[in-house]
């Protein structure tokens, strides 16, 4: 019994990812890893913000934010403000002035299309179930 | 009678290919290859649709042109784009194509001459057989429905993403503005993958070889330019049910990009066999998904992971021998 529930649920899931994948091909065009976030931005009438992980990651290895500087694994899951980065936290402790650029310049990051959803892009969470599809 | 129907559509279609294939050619190998550097102007390329790049270019001479393309400048332009399989002709198409792009944008008053070509199309399909103008509207939509030529329709990996639609400039990603002044000063993908490894999936960067070949240095601590990781060589190895290769997991690749904390103890219990993995909770974005899938290689990779080769068991071996 329980054995036949795996079965069709694995069976979903693959049909899940088929169809969306075949549905996604011509949407999904962003770079790979870039995640929107847009916790407060669109409700603060400024563009939600783009992380690009590739930019990042070609000059800085993953701990330096993910052990370093407490980012989670998770997609708008760190409560980031603006207090916060001027206070030299998270996106902050770099983006400084000194290290890399900082906060004056709002639009290199806030430089999405305004009501962009809070994921991962081209995530394959993102084409199993779409933002638009999950709960909020 | 469909058999004379289908000869007579044939024949008009015949009729038409000289034209028609030509420029479909040159724009489907611009969409497949050209457009890679030529749609944002990657290392200096002349912008499609952009006439001040062009006209210089123009100047020098159409022959030029093609010998550029088919033979590649010092300025960056690889021979035949880098597509050496694409015929010359095709090729000179896909010139062609980009040169109609700025002719058209730039004379926007005069539409008869770029039209021209078109309409002796037109006039010359009648000029072959009589009853082909009949037969010609009907072959024509069914041609050029959905905007894709005919040699598409059955192309391999027909819904996959074209060369030409992978890693796109921030304006044109369809998650940054462009309407946004900083999307334009952010940088391209395109622009910093030049040198590094490929791979086929994901960013298309092979990011553990950009590492080992020294390709890109990425700070281990934001601060100390010098500070290196520690890195584990330790294989952990993961039988797995069926018949998928057994999981090599190395601590090598993980470390030059992680700390132990980053897995441990959270999404991985550090003791081997404690650990309930499974593809669906990967899918989902758990276990090896929290990075694998986003911003790692994704699960289409499966033998970068599923790479050692099953040991026979003896009660397998035993029933092979006796069948």
């Amino acid at each position: 019994m329980f054995r036949k529930c795996l079965w069709q649920r694995v069976l979903l899931v693959l049909l899940a990812v088929a169809a969306t994948l075949a549905m996604d091909i011509d949407d999904a065009r962003a770079e790979y890893g870039d995640i929107v976030i847009n916790n407060y931005s669109d409700a603060a009438g400024m563009r939600p913000a783009i992380f690009p992980h590739w930019f990042h990651r070609v000059r800085f290895r993953c701990k330096v934010c993910h052990a370093d500087l407490g980012f989670k694994f998770k997609a708008g899951g760190n409560e980031i403000n603006m207090v916060k980065i001027i206070d030299g936290q998270y996106c902050g402790a770099c983006h400084n002035g000194e290290l890399a650029w900082s906060v004056e310049n709002c639009n290199l990051c806030h430089s999405a299309k305004p009501g962009t959803q809070t994921q991962v892009h081209e995530s394959t969470v993102q084409k199993l179930a779409p933002a638009t599809l999950q709960k909020k | 009678m469909k058999i004379k129907r289908i000869l007579l559509a044939s024949l008009s279609l015949l009729s038409f290919c000289g034209v028609v294939s030509a420029a479909d050619a040159g724009k489907d190998l611009y969409t497949k290859t050209c457009g890679v550097c030529h749609a944002a102007g990657i290392a200096g390329a002349p912008r499609y649709g952009n006439a001040a790049d062009w006209q210089p270019r123009i100047a020098a001479g159409t022959a030029r042109l093609y010998a550029s393309a088919l033979k590649g400048t010092p300025k960056g332009m690889p021979q035949k784009g880098g597509n050496l399989a694409a015929s010359d002709a095709d090729v000179k198409a896909a010139v062609d194509y980009m040169l109609a792009s700025v002719k058209t944008a730039a004379a926007p008053a005069k539409p008869a001459a770029t039209a021209t070509p078109v309409a002796a199309a037109a006039a010359a399909a009648p000029a072959a057989p009589p009853a082909a103008s009949v037969a010609a509207p009907v072959t024509n939509p069914s041609a050029n429905t959905s905007g894709v030529s005919a040699a598409d329709i059955n192309s391999f990996n027909r819904l996959l993403k074209p060369i030409g639609k992978r890693n796109p400039p921030p304006a044109e990603d369809g998650i940054h503005d462009p309407t946004n002044d900083g999307t334009l000063a952010l940088m391209a993908p395109l622009a910093a993958y030049g040198p590094l490894p490929k791979s086929l999936a994901g960013n298309r960067i092979n990011w553990v070889k950009a590492i080992e070949e020294n390709k890109i240095n990425p700070r281990w601590d934001r601060n100390d330019p010098a500070a290196t990781p520690v890195v584990i060589d330790l294989n952990i190895v993961r039988e797995v049910k069926g018949s998928m290769p057994d999981v090599v997991y190395p601590h090598k690749q993980h470390t030059e990009w992680l700390d132990c904390s980053n897995c441990h103890p959270a999404i991985f219990t550090p003791q081997k066999g404690a650990n309930a993995i499974s593809m669906a909770a990967i899918l989902l974005g758990e276990k090896c998904g929290v990075c694998h899938g986003k911003v790692a290689f994704p699960v289409s990779e499966c033998r970068l992971c599923h790479s050692k080769k099953k040991e026979v068991r003896p009660a397998q071996a035993a029933a092979a021998a006796a069948k």
